[in-house]
């Protein structure tokens, strides 16, 4: 096809003219930017375009810097904001169907209360995505969707994200099928079975094959040595790699993690833990199983630096804050990193975040201050946080 | 004398890859029980990368180069303990599907894990194979498993997956289901059976259904596949797989008998305390007792409702009229290791050997591994226990045990 030349003028002039409708680049600058863990650019800048990051450093054009509204962080440290991987904010109950434990086609999304009280409690500890999960209460709860808080409410980021099963306690319920651990795992055996044999499947059926087939993700609540060692050979058995939530006694199955390529969400830690809890985090990193904290948003940063302590390397710990959350839902390209094209969701730190004694001074979605300081040369007066 | 010649021949020609593999461990100057036959006395047993390489009279195995020997002077071998009735730590809610009465399908094996402490107790105990079953809140609770006593991954520890399908008779699959009795039903509760011929019927709906399902894919294949639970009814039917029916008190016990008859399948009469009523019948039928405790006075647990009234000569009795019987723990209230149990059946009128062979080479026979565990033979897996003295002595210790060739246990 051919452009003749007014068009492309036209279009040009259009963009040009259409280009301050849109809201104004922001220029961030900070003394330190850590656009991936283990990439940290020393007195460096972020373009933040339509809420996303366009420009990195050395590759932001002078003409786009000198047009963008300036945030300067002074000598502050700039991370990509945390991704608490599987969360349920509490609602289980509006998040598991009672009545069947085996609901893989119902969508969270249409469950997700932007207004939610619960939202307001993620961005003043950091967390600037969040995949949230159906109730770990059902085998198999349905489709989870990454969602974000915001400024005054928050939004569904991806609605068709992953699905969750369940095998721990709180699936098997005494007033229906399944009771017990044996019950779930046929179950799921079962109906994986049928999904994959059947020739017309319903639309249950056809989100397992979507598992199986590798089209979308799955994670599945699991504690107990028992229920680890069953979610790993359903994934063995019918061609996935899992993502272990819970994994409390992940410390057994190590290697057969590592084997499966599953991941694991650990809970949140505390420095009262046992230290082979502490330890766990860098046992994982050391035999290559991905893993991430999920649990309390405010022990985030808290169980990276206590996993660090406990011989885990930085990198991976700041990893497991951000980037690895964000691979195991199948969304790095969009949250996770300060990378070209990502979402501008980012922290902002008066000194190293996994350094404790370094305070959270800002936290920043899709390219808006929500929490902190907003440090904003047009505004005359630091903002108090919530 | 030709056995002896064969052992030594065989010992030798091994010798070679023995002493390079570096694991062979020759046990020398031991009574050997070495299970199915009697003592024998100043034995050598050698083992190499986890199975027994030979097996004689300690004059006559010549010892492998390289070998760790063990000088076992006054101490008796036997082969590991196999457990026919183990009981799981499990709680009961993982150890029962509560959501239906009959379930056959559901695997006992899903449900394990290897860190248990009841796996640790077993080991000490000598008992290095253990047959674990679902627990007996339903009709038809599922399939048993026979898995090793050691390790950390329940599929490298199995030796058969699916061993057993277990129905359970009495009162226990009833009890918590109740009658709606005006009010709102408001649990699952509330269903058949709720009654010891309740029970009966859910049994016999399960094989009928079973055998209908049969008679319809005879006709045409075609059909798709039944579901899992009639699946595994079907080979009971077809004799592909053992029923394993607990029943403890007389008419319980005749109920197992004459639903086993009335489908043409043959069961397996668990617990079966009361067996020394029909000794006869059972005989009749060529059926296998697992005897619940030998040493138990009373039944424990869900089934002391049943009314089953246990005695000391139910070995005896079984013995004398030739049922082949395996002793298991059992819900005996006293928990006494399995080797005890033999000890008690002993002292009640068994013979050393048969009690020994009652919980070592019966049971492997009656879940069908007796290929690889329950004696001490050249090929068969080297899981073997090392008593401070006569196992059936009450002071004995299993002062080491070895499942394949490792040592899990020492007691010194």
């Amino acid at each position: 096809m051919q452009t003749s030349p007014t068009c492309t003028v036209a279009a040009a002039l259009l963009a040009a003219l259409a280009t301050p409708a849109l809201a104004q680049d922001l220029l961030v600058k900070a003394g330190r930017v850590v656009v991936a863990p283990g990439t940290t650019l020393e007195n460096s800048a972020l373009l933040v375009r339509d809420g996303k990051i366009a420009y990195v450093g050395k590759d932001i054009p002078a003409e786009a810097r000198a047009r963008a509204r300036t945030v300067d962080l002074g000598d502050h440290t700039v991370s990509a904001g945390f991704v608490l991987a599987a969360t349920t904010l509490d609602a289980d109950a509006d998040l598991g169907e009672g009545a069947l434990a085996f609901t893989p086609d119902l969508r969270v999304a249409e469950a997700f209360d932007a207004w939610g009280k619960r939202l307001e409690h993620l961005a003043p500890h950091g967390v600037t995505s969040f995949g949230l999960t159906p109730s770990p209460r059902n085998v198999a709860g349905g489709i989870g969707i990454l969602a974000k808080p915001g400024k005054d409410r928050g939004r569904v980021a991806e609605a068709d994200a992953f699905v969750g099963f369940s095998l721990v306690r709180a699936a098997r319920s005494q007033e229906r099928d399944p009771t017990s651990l044996m019950g779930a795992r046929a179950m799921l055996r079962e109906a994986f079975d049928a999904a994959r044999t059947g020739a017309e499947v319903g639309p249950d059926l056809a989100v397992l094959r979507q598992v199986m087939s590798g089209a979308r993700r799955a994670v599945v609540y699991a504690d107990t040595f028992a229920e680890l060692n069953a979610a790993l050979a359903l994934g063995a058995q019918f061609n996935f790699a899992p993502v272990i939530i819970g994994g409390s006694e992940a410390s057994k199955v190590v290697d057969k993690l590592a084997e499966r390529s599953a991941g694991v969400v650990l809970g949140t830690m505390s420095p009262t833990n046992r230290i082979a809890d502490l330890e766990l985090p860098g046992k994982l990193a050391a035999a290559g199983v991905p893993f991430c904290f999920a649990g309390q948003p405010a022990q985030m940063r808290v169980s990276a630096a206590l996993a660090v302590r406990h011989g885990l390397p930085r990198e991976a710990a700041h990893a497991a804050l951000t980037r690895t959350p964000a691979t195991m839902l199948g969304r790095q390209a969009e949250v996770g990193s300060l990378r070209q094209g990502c979402s501008a969701d980012f922290v902002v730190f008066d000194g190293d975040l996994l350094d404790l004694s370094a305070r959270h001074v800002a936290t920043w979605v899709d390219g808006v201050h929500v929490h902190g300081q907003s440090h904003s040369h047009s505004s005359k007066h630091s903002k108090a946080s919530r | 004398m030709i056995r002896t010649l064969l052992t030594c021949s065989l010992s030798l020609a091994l010798a070679p890859i023995a002493a390079a593999q570096q694991d062979v461990t020759a046990f020398t100057n031991a009574r050997v029980v070495a299970g199915g036959k009697p003592a024998m006395a100043a034995a050598t047993l050698v083992i190499a990368s986890g199975k027994i390489v030979a097996l004689g009279a300690s004059d006559k195995v010549t010892l492998p180069e390289g070998a760790t020997v063990v000088d076992c002077e006054g101490k008796t071998i036997t082969p590991g303990l196999i457990d026919a009735s183990f009981m799981a730590g499990l709680n009961g809610e993982d150890a029962n599907e509560q959501s239906d009465e009959v379930t056959p399908h559901l695997r006992i094996l899903d449900s394990l894990d290897p860190a248990d402490p009841m796996f640790r107790r077993a080991r000490r105990d000598g008992v290095t194979t253990a047959h674990v079953m679902p627990g007996t809140m339903n009709v038809i609770g599922g399939l048993g498993c026979v898995i090793k006593t050691a390790g950390d991954d329940p599929d490298a520890m199995l030796v058969k997956q699916d061993a057993s399908m277990r129905i359970v008779m009495g009162s226990e699959p009833s009890m918590r289901n109740r009658a709606p009795r005006g009010g709102r039903v408001e649990s699952m509760y509330y269903r058949r059976p709720t009654s010891r011929m309740g029970v009966v019927w859910a049994v016999r709906r399960a094989f009928f259904d079973a055998q209908e399902a049969m008679q319809k894919t005879r006709g045409a294949p075609d059909q798709g596949r039944p579901s899992p639970g009639v699946e595994v009814l079907t080979q009971v039917l077809q004799g592909k797989l053992t029923a394993v029916t607990t029943a403890r008190s007389e008419q319980d016990l005749r109920t197992a008998l004459r639903l086993a008859d009335e489908f043409g399948y043959r069961t397996v009469l668990d617990e079966a305390q009361d067996a020394y009523m029909l000794a006869d019948e059972i005989a009749a039928q060529r059926a296998t007792v697992m005897l619940g405790a030998p040493s138990a006075t009373a039944v424990s647990g869900g089934g002391s409702r049943d009314g089953a009234s246990p005695r000391s000569g139910t070995v005896r009795a079984l013995a004398n009229k030739g049922v082949t019987f395996v002793i298991t723990t059992g819900t005996n209230s006293r928990r006494l290791p399995l080797i005890r149990e033999a000890m008690f059946a002993a002292r009640n009128g068994l013979g050393p050997q048969q009690a020994l062979d009652a919980i070592t080479i019966e049971p492997a026979k009656l879940l069908g591994v007796d290929d690889r565990i329950g004696s001490l033979a050249p090929g068969k897996d080297a899981d073997l226990v090392i008593w401070s003295q006569d196992p059936l002595d009450p002071a004995a210790v299993a002062e080491s045990v070895y499942i394949d060739g490792k040592s899990v246990s020492q007691i010194r």
